[in-house]
């Protein structure tokens, strides 16, 4: 694989986002349409206490990408009632066809005591050529089992001959690498199938990318693709702890791939893009999204700082 | 009808001298029967810790042929609690065992706290080789995940088995009432059936009419079968202001003939509160089981079991 990268495309604090959003486009993800593409993407507002509550907006492009055609002005999808999974935010959302429906598999987050969050996938339906989203219910389609016992977030969804595949990530620990320090968290990627893209059969546990850096490597936001006879993902990995203020232990991109959807090869060396030597990706990559778009293959990811000042883009050459 | 006599306090934790984490809370008690004794599984607590309370597993054992007398109390907690962010690293609370082959099962409700409510619940499973004197956890998380239309707090399970397939009932939380800033949760009755007792089927609909309001809470649906229909005896209370005389938990009943379809009828079930003592502001709860040919009924009382549980027993039945 081999991208070329076009550069950061959207910064938030350049527009009046909803829900008083003021920074952060974390984990573009784009709905194509006839004459434009839609790039969903999570940005914040700070709550009354000082802490952030993630709301998804989007921004709508030519597509060519150098254009912005129109950034949403309302809410997309409200956050959940008191007490639900996606109380404290949505981050990230994956949006996708089905037929004549729009589905939103979102990434629900919830604050607790001991450690930070704890989060959830729902789904919400949109009848509206993805406006607006409703919520099927105030409730997860996959969530906490025996064997995946918290965090189980970042479902990104594509059918296959008929079949609903979900790739996500579940947590494994909550660590601290000092007392003082607040637990971090280790996640790892797995997969789920589906008939009708709401009753889910986890693996329960199992992991589909071999580690790389330790056994604490967190895995986050696979994002796959079919190109001819072969499935193609990328995901982001990082330390589990220390890596917000060191880049040496931040977000980079990892790839694998498979042609039987069950057995994955890890295959970093061929990603085909990593960090920049300078500028908005320097330091790290992170929540890739891939995506067709008239016959060609893109690459949405954030930079530095998680995504605080936008997200950029990369077409495939080949 | 049911009609049940009440035998008295059976077992009150303050009154023990025992164990710190035995300190108060004698909740929830659910029995298997061995040879000479009756082990009485139950959730106690160690006094609060800044206000706040945390859940743990233990046990009675009762000498077979007079209930009354105890003959032993376990010593330690006999499950452990969660590791750091599963959903039971603060308590373990109610708990319903089951023996199967040589295993006894319990599941449970695990706790947790959260910022803007002040907990969530959910049922987990653990599992005994040692007649329930230790319990391990064959994971870390759930056995029954939240879904769509069960978002939150999944509480009280009660296991039993019937015809070689498993039920749970458990209660589910339909929403948290604000509160100002003391949120409470609304939770109804709801089941799973499962060939393994590991996967679960929900039915995903409430099982029990409401009487007192629409946000009626209810919990602890604990069913038998007896002369030819299955018979539930839960606890169910108003949402709000429960510790007011009245307000608090009470026992319901409902019928029914398979499993999925409940007539509730609160007066046939031939208990309530006492006039004095123990249990006369509230009784919950309810365990029914038979020993040696008789039905007896455990229960909590005031202060959903801080002083302990007593039993009943069934004088009479009629359809």
């Amino acid at each position: 694989m081999k991208w070329k990268k076009l550069g950061k495309i959207f910064d938030p604090t350049e527009h009046k986002l909803p829900n008083n959003c003021f920074e952060f486009a974390q984990s573009p993800q784009a709905l194509v349409f006839d004459n434009f593409v839609r790039i969903y993407f999570s940005t914040r507002e700070k709550d009354k206490t000082g802490k952030y509550l993630s709301h998804i907006s989007f921004v709508d492009f030519d597509k060519d990408f150098q254009t912005i055609l129109n950034v949403s002005v309302n809410t997309v999808i409200p956050l959940g009632e008191l007490g639900c999974f996606d109380e404290h935010g949505i981050f990230p959302i994956n949006v996708v066809r089905d037929k004549d429906k729009i589905l939103a598999y979102t990434t629900g987050w919830n604050r607790k005591v001991s450690v930070s969050a704890d989060a959830s996938i729902g789904l919400a339906i949109s009848n509206d050529n993805g406006t607006t989203f409703r919520r099927s219910g105030p409730g997860p389609v996959l969530t906490a089992t025996l064997n995946e016992p918290f965090l189980v977030c970042d479902g990104f969804v594509a059918i296959f001959e008929n079949v609903y595949h979900m790739w996500y990530i579940f947590g494994t620990e909550w660590t601290t690498a000092t007392k003082e320090e607040a637990p971090d968290r280790v996640y790892k990627i797995s997969h789920a199938v589906s008939s009708d893209g709401i009753n889910w059969q986890k693996e329960e546990g199992k992991r589909i990318i071999p580690d790389k850096l330790d056994a604490q490597e967190c895995q986050a936001l696979p994002t796959v693709i079919r190109h001819g006879d072969t499935y193609h993902m990328y995901f982001c990995y990082r330390h589990a702890t220390g890596f917000r203020k060191n880049k040496e232990r931040g977000y980079r991109v990892g790839y694998a791939y498979s042609r039987d959807l069950i057995n994955w090869t890890r295959d970093d060396e061929n990603a085909g893009i990593a960090c920049s030597k300078e500028g908005w990706d320097s330091d790290m990559m992170c929540y890739p999204c891939i995506f067709k778009c008239d016959d060609k293959v893109y690459l949405l990811y954030n930079g530095n700082e998680f995504g605080r000042w936008g997200f950029g883009i990369a077409v495939l050459e080949h | 009808m049911f009609k049940w006599e009440k035998l008295g306090q059976l077992f009150n934790p303050a009154t023990q001298n025992g164990s710190s984490w035995m300190h108060e809370y004698a909740q929830a008690p659910s029995v298997v029967v061995f040879n000479d004794f009756v082990r009485v599984f139950f959730s106690s607590r160690p006094a609060p810790e800044n206000g706040q309370y945390v859940s743990r597993l233990g046990y009675i054992d009762l000498k077979r042929d007079d209930l009354f007398e105890i003959i032993n109390i376990c010593k330690d907690p006999i499950l452990p609690l969660g590791e750091l962010g599963t959903f039971d690293e603060f308590g373990t609370y109610p708990a319903s065992v089951i023996k199967t082959g040589t295993e006894i099962r319990a599941y449970y409700a695990g706790w947790t706290r959260c910022e803007s409510v002040p907990f969530n619940a959910a049922i987990g499973l653990a599992i005994s080789n040692d007649n329930g004197e230790t319990f391990h956890k064959p994971g870390q998380g759930p056995v029954i995940p939240y879904t769509l239309d069960e978002p939150f707090v999944m509480g009280s399970p009660k296991i039993r088995r019937f015809n070689d397939t498993w039920y749970l009932w458990y209660s589910a939380g339909k929403k948290w009432i604000a509160n100002d800033g003391k949120p409470q949760p609304v939770y109804k009755i709801r089941m799973a059936a499962s060939g393994d007792g590991i996967h679960w089927t929900k039915i995903g609909r409430d099982l029990i009419n409401d009487v007192l309001e629409e946000n009626e809470c209810q919990a602890s649906a604990d069913v038998f079968f007896y002369e030819g229909k299955y018979h539930m005896f839960f606890s169910y209370r108003y949402n709000l202001g429960y510790r007011e005389t009245g307000r608090g938990y009470n026992i319901g009943y409902a019928v029914s003939d398979d499993l999925l379809t409940w007539k509730r009828n609160d007066q046939r079930a031939g208990i309530t509160v006492s006039e004095s003592g123990w249990d006369s502001e509230s009784v919950s709860y309810p365990f029914v089981f038979e020993l040696d040919n008789t039905i007896y009924m455990l229960h909590q009382g005031n202060e959903i079991g801080r002083y302990g549980f007593g039993l009943a027993k069934l004088k009479s039945y009629n359809q």
